[in-house]
């Protein structure tokens, strides 16, 4: 499965080993590798080398060293401050309950939208007429851009005008004529952004899983029919095992991508006073853009990378996606 | 040049052009010589006429004064400060400067007294509580251009119905006048409160200044003081008692502003750019603007000024910049300036002027009481966020604890 092989190349697929041991029984030189393989491999990969460098490592680098600075407002380094800025993320009240939001938030957008992809995909997996068109119009959100969906949506929400609310007022969910302030409340914003998350998510998962489905071989189907499998069955025996790669792989890519997403977020509880309906990536922003505190926002950014790597290798160690069915 | 003669005549064509250009930097020494002073003036664009309003400035000045050469140099918003910064680095400091902070410029003293720079006939004509915005350890330092007031708009037909005769004055009538129109259901709020983050700390300014509290001064960022709670409880009375529209805390300006131009709030403070959009959007509107109500029904408005500034380059050039501003704030050449802008004049001469204008005329009224956000203090920025961040939550929390924690993260700099 190609897919498999992407997932290897990932950091913390490379941290358990995987990929060398893999690539050694690959190789044909068997006796010594090592020195004079290297130099020969080093002008072919060199480029690969820098740009990783230049783009992943520098700034990876720069932000660290930016979170043990003392920046001022106008952005003057003021010298070192070792750890203090991590202090500061630590020590700011509101830092655990926004921690928790953020699991929450990954756990529920990710789960959602991997049970949904998994009905759709099915669906789409079936010849019908016009499955084309269909299948065309499931990409939609993933073609438009990210903050004109939320905008959209934001607006449908909004009191006396927006259209979402209309409707709830006319069948007669909501009771104030001007409609409910879906976007002024933390609790009912972050919801309705898990809503939007989970419909952007959708068509790459959904693709994802559907280019799963086209592997499972017919003769699997044929055989489980051929035993008496009722539809059920077969579908969470024959199938769904079979789909472990298409799946882990569009899991994994979701935890990252939700995990760091912020114009849903930003667009959605941007208005609302305080911080309770903030994630970690809402908090980075505010701490750049209100507060000009580039030093804890690296700070932050810090702790935000690190979390991240912990749930990918906690997810890699559990669900061995690097491993065959 | 000895190398060779063709690169000698292309060196040649270099120095004519590097000379041309030190011209239009305009350093001033070449002009002399033609017995000229040459002011330079940097302003930012206000808008499309900015421009072509400055040049009919010059152009009448230059007329009056023909031994004088003003240089007009234009720059955005978002770059005039780091232009003014690299040309003070640059020791090419503009002779006259429209820009807004200017506390560290006269801390380093690079400005003239407002005084020294304008005849005294000027000086008396500028409104009191606009000079003393101005001022840095009791001496103006700049001269104020333009300004910017608030005042409440009163939908008119909304407080028919609720049987509202006279818009309110004090807190106590506002209360009762927005709790009726509120009453009248269909979606209609009394009064619309924006607390959110586009700009809480205006509207945290009209109630907490309205009460007798105050945000600090040139030195010190006092949001966590007594004073200031009379105000905050009121914003709380006022949502408790439903006058306001639903969830004030996460409201925004333009987008609240728009609802009351449709005619479904009773009453809101606006801007007088707001009888410019009400003309367009729903000239249909009947509406009326008053003077913000206070607790005791003090006349106050919020207000907020650009200024006028001139930097000590060469002490002859004084004389020059005195008959510039001498001539630019004249009524006959400032009103047309500022009303072309679409600002209130800082003049008084200008504000009888503009008196005729009914649009204007409630923001030139209550003008002489504007009251200033401490921008000459090197905290305000950082105020500014904690309140656009902080102080929506006052739906929610007890008043005193949002004052504290806006306090706190101001203090954290």
């Amino acid at each position: 499965m190609s897919s498999t092989t992407e997932t290897s190349s990932n950091p913390a697929g490379a941290a358990t080993g995987r990929p060398r041991s893999g690539g050694a029984e690959g190789g044909s030189a068997r006796g010594k590798p090592g020195g004079r393989d290297l130099v020969s491999a080093l002008p072919w990969i060199a480029p690969a080398l820098l740009l990783i460098l230049g783009v992943v490592l520098f700034p990876a680098g720069v932000m660290f060293y930016n979170s043990t600075r003392d920046i001022s407002q106008s952005g003057v380094d003021k010298g070192s401050v070792g750890f203090d800025n991590y202090v500061e993320v630590f020590n700011f009240p509101y830092f655990w309950p926004i921690f928790v939001r953020t699991i929450v938030w990954v756990v529920v957008v990710v789960g959602f939208t991997v049970v949904l992809s998994l009905v759709i995909a099915q669906i789409l997996n079936k010849a019908f007429p016009g499955r084309r068109i269909v299948r065309l119009v499931v990409i939609i959100p993933w073609a438009a851009s990210v903050v004109m969906t939320t905008m959209v949506v934001y607006y449908g929400l909004e009191p006396y005008f927006g259209i979402i609310n209309k409707f709830l007022v006319d069948v007669g969910l909501i009771d104030t004529p001007e409609g409910y302030g879906w976007t002024r409340n933390p609790a009912t914003a972050f919801v309705w952004s898990i809503v939007i998350a989970i419909f952007v998510s959708l068509p790459f998962t959904t693709y994802t899983i559907l280019a799963g489905l086209a592997t499972v071989p017919s003769d699997t189907l044929e055989a489980a029919k051929m035993d008496g499998a009722g539809p059920a069955r077969t579908y969470f025996t024959i199938v769904l095992p079979q789909l472990r790669g298409a799946l882990s792989v569009a899991v994994l890519i979701n935890i990252i991508n939700v995990f760091n997403s912020l114009p849903i977020l930003k667009v959605m509880t941007g208005s609302i006073p305080g911080y309770d309906a903030d994630t970690i990536m809402t908090m980075i922003f505010k701490y750049i853009q209100n507060q000009h505190k580039v030093d804890v926002a690296s700070a932050l950014s810090v702790v935000a990378f690190l979390i991240v790597i912990v749930i990918v290798a906690v997810y890699v160690k559990v669900v061995k996606p690097t491993q065959e069915v | 040049m000895k190398k060779s003669h063709r690169l000698g005549a292309l060196a040649l064509a270099a120095t004519a052009t590097l000379t041309l250009a030190s011209c239009g930097f305009g350093g001033g020494s070449g002009d002399d010589a033609s017995g000229k002073t040459t002011l330079d003036l940097l302003v930012p664009s206000y808008s499309d006429n900015t421009q072509g309003l400055w040049e009919d400035v010059i152009d009448g000045f230059e007329k009056a004064n023909p031994d004088i050469d003003v240089k007009l140099e234009v720059q955005s918003w978002d770059n005039l400060e780091s232009v003014i910064a690299t040309k003070i680095q640059g020791g090419e400091a503009p002779d006259i400067y429209n820009g807004g902070p200017f506390a560290g410029f006269a801390a380093d003293d690079l400005l003239y007294p407002a005084e020294d720079v304008v005849s005294s006939e000027t000086y008396s004509d500028f409104q009191d509580s606009f000079i003393k915005n101005a001022e840095v350890d009791g001496t103006a330092y700049a001269l104020p251009l333009i300004a910017s007031a608030r005042a409440l708009f009163v939908n008119n037909t909304l407080l028919q119905q609720a049987g509202v005769t006279t818009p309110p004055k004090t807190w106590d009538e506002l209360l009762d006048a927005a709790t009726k129109v509120s009453a009248l259901g269909g979606g209609v709020a009394g009064y619309g409160m924006p607390l959110g983050s586009e700009e809480a700390q205006a509207e945290a300014a009209v109630w907490l200044w309205g009460g007798g509290g105050t945000f600090g001064d040139a030195t010190e960022i006092t949001v966590d003081d007594p004073a200031n709670l009379p105000g905050a409880d009121q914003i709380k009375k006022m949502i408790d008692a439903g006058a306001t529209q639903a969830d004030p805390g996460s409201t925004n300006r333009s987008p609240l502003m728009d609802i009351f131009i449709q005619g479904k709030i009773g009453m809101q403070v606006g801007l007088p750019p707001t009888v410019g959009q009400i003309e367009e959007n729903n000239p249909e509107l009947d509406y009326s603007i008053v003077p913000i109500p206070t607790a005791d029904g003090s006349p106050f408005t919020l207000g907020v000024m650009d200024q006028l500034m001139a930097f000590k380059n060469d002490d002859d050039k004084k004389d020059a910049i005195t008959k510039f501003f001498d001539y630019y704030y004249s009524a006959d050449v400032y009103v047309p300036w500022v009303q072309t802008e679409g600002f209130l004049p800082v003049t008084k001469s200008g504000a009888d002027a503009l008196s005729g204008e009914e649009s204007l005329k409630p923001f030139l009224d209550v003008l002489p009481d504007a009251q200033f956000y401490p921008s000459t203090n090197p905290k305000w920025s950082a105020t500014d966020a904690a309140f656009k961040a902080l102080f929506g939550q006052i739906q929610s929390k007890p008043a005193q604890d949002v004052l504290t924690e806006i306090q706190a993260q101001v203090d954290a700099g």
